[in-house]
């Protein structure tokens, strides 16, 4: 029972964390056939400036988690401007955003690393304590995480299943002509897509570096299994994602449980490639391109 | 008459491969005009054209005398061009509902919402059962009707529909038929690209014999009707 708990409680967590900031990913592929390879460095970029201005500006964490989204959504619309949609009028579109981002994204953790130093430093925006259940330890740093990322994931279903820019972005990656016969500004919704991906890693790289610490490549890593759990999904699905991601998590903490930590990547790496040879398009993929 | 579409010397095309050649056309207020011409010979490409989904790589386009051959799409359909495309091209995740009201995205069509849906579901019945089905799972038929009704609710001064009878059963081109006599009757002004150009003569003011990229030869349904041999190497009767 208290091994079950602790299991839950570390996989819910996990899981948490993997699902926002694989959300994104899975939007911006969805929408525009693009794999954004800068996301880690978005990530990290998100933990930095909550560091930044809650630790060396002394500001409120309250503060410093909307400005991290706002500076993090600014860079992803600086991406669509300056990357994607330069590159979107020709041929070639997705192997050619997906060699720039891998330099966009080597900038970004370069910057990183000469503003704030190689060096790991503590995220200060962290609770400190635990709920104890029985004789188990549930810290609320968890809790928090859970609480935080379902509550975003609230936000994000309800942007797009009941808002007009929703509508939008749906519309757009299920028929790129036929979202814009319908009137829509394909390009505005691009834009908009990156800007809310921006802002989605900001927070996942809070809640990462949060239990993690911050480092300039601290994104590499999750991004990898964002990847993971978008093909695992099936790309471009978010809400198949999302629950990717929890299941991910779920096992992951098994696995580090009955196994060790060591083992924990290769493991959920033999499992996806299980279920890709089960299901080429992914779990929760159709056969065709899949939407959201 | 005064014009409501002109197209002067348009030419579009892929590439280095030029598609639509030198192409000049009028089309009048309340008209049915009709695209007629073998396969491949540029009708979608011209359609693709006048929405804004290809740039002209030279000629004019305008609505009421207001240039459009530089705009983008959403703009070409906010100045009231509805292009319903050829294999519907529907939202595949969405409902059958959800298709039509993306008909109304923009807002002047969104105040109208509620009237249109009525009329379209008074065009198409089964529509009204059918509103909850994801569109992906329609069939034919089906699909068919939700692409121009999605048109419809974008209201608009000009419709364009690419080949609205393709790959249907003959019942269902009988009702498509129906639905397009209904809207010609009702005086909205309709380009249509159709591959039976005898059928659609019955109901066109004017057809255009598109072949190889230009007109090879323009004229009323009675006249195509009266004389069809002149045309049968064109349309292979
Ligand atoms: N996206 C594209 N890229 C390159 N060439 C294209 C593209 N779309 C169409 N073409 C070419 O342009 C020519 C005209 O095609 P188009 O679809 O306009 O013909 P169509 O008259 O509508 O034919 P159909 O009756 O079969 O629909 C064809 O030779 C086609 O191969
Ligand atoms: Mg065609």
């Amino acid at each position: 029972m208290n091994v079950a708990i602790q299991i839950l409680s570390s996989g819910l967590t996990l899981g948490a964390i993997y699902a926002l900031s694989t959300i994104g990913l899975s939007l911006v592929y969805g929408s525009l056939n693009m794999l954004n390879m800068a996301h880690g460095a978005l990530l990290a970029l998100g933990g930095y400036v909550c560091f930044y201005v809650m630790g060396v500006l002394g500001l409120p964490g309250l503060l410093g988690v909307p400005a991290a989204m706002l500076v993090c959504g600014l860079a992803g619309f600086v991406v669509y401007q300056l990357a994607a949609r330069p590159m979107l009028a020709s041929g070639g579109f997705e192997t050619r955003i997906f060699i720039a981002t891998i330099g966009i994204g080597a900038i970004l953790g370069n910057v990183i690393q000469r503003s704030f130093g190689p060096q790991p430093v503590a995220q200060p925006l962290a609770l400190h304590g635990a709920l104890v259940l029985g004789e188990v330890y549930v810290p609320y740093q968890n809790l928090l995480i859970l609480f935080v990322s379902v509550a975003m994931m609230a936000v994000v279903a309800l942007l797009l299943g009941r808002t007009r820019v929703g509508r939008a972005i749906r519309a757009t990656a299920q028929n790129r002509d036929a979202a814009q016969l319908m009137g829509i500004r394909i390009g505005r919704v691009y834009a908009q897509v990156l800007a809310l991906s921006g802002a989605l890693a900001a927070l996942s790289g809070i809640l990462i570096s949060s239990l993690s610490g911050l480092l300039p490549n601290m994104g590499g890593d999750p991004m990898l299994k964002a990847f993971v759990i978008c093909i695992v999904a099936g790309l471009g699905n978010v809400f198949g994602a999302v629950v990717a991601a929890f299941l991910l998590g779920l096992l992951e903490a098994l696995i580090q449980y009955l196994l060790g930590v060591q083992y924990s990547f290769a493991i959920l790496l033999l499992i996806v490639i299980a279920v890709l040879i089960w299901r080429p398009a992914g779990l929760f993929g159709r056969r065709q391109v899949v939407r959201l | 008459m005064s014009a409501l579409l002109t197209l002067e010397r348009v030419s579009a095309g892929y590439g280095h491969q030029q598609v639509i050649r030198d192409l000049s056309l009028a089309l009048g207020e309340g008209q049915l005009a009709a695209l007629i011409g073998p396969n491949g010979h540029g009708k979608t490409t011209l359609l693709r054209t006048i929405s804004g989904l290809l740039h002209p790589s030279g000629g004019t386009i305008a609505l009421e005398g207001r240039r459009l051959d530089r705009l983008r799409p959403d703009q070409i359909v906010e100045a009231g061009i509805i292009h319903v495309p050829q294999g519907d091209l529907l939202f595949p995740e969405m409902t059958v509902l959800e298709n039509l009201r993306m008909g109304a995205y923009l807002p002047e069509a969104a105040r109208e919402e509620a009237r249109r849906l009525e009329e379209v579901f008074a065009l198409f019945p089964k529509l009204r059962d059918r509103q909850g089905q994801l569109a992906g799972t329609l069939s034919g038929g089906e699909r068919r009707m939700v692409g121009i009704g999605r048109g419809l609710m974008a209201g608009g001064r000009l419709l364009m529909l690419d080949e609205p009878s393709l790959g249907l059963a003959p019942i269902v081109i009988d009702q498509i038929y129906e639905a397009i006599a209904t809207l010609r009757a009702s005086g909205r002004s309709v380009l249509i690209v159709e591959e039976n150009a005898m059928r659609i003569a019955e109901l066109a003011d004017v057809l255009h014999l598109l072949d190889n990229g230009s007109f090879a030869w323009s004229g009323s349904g009675a006249e195509l009707l009266s004389r069809p041999e002149s045309l049968a190497a064109y349309l292979g009767a």
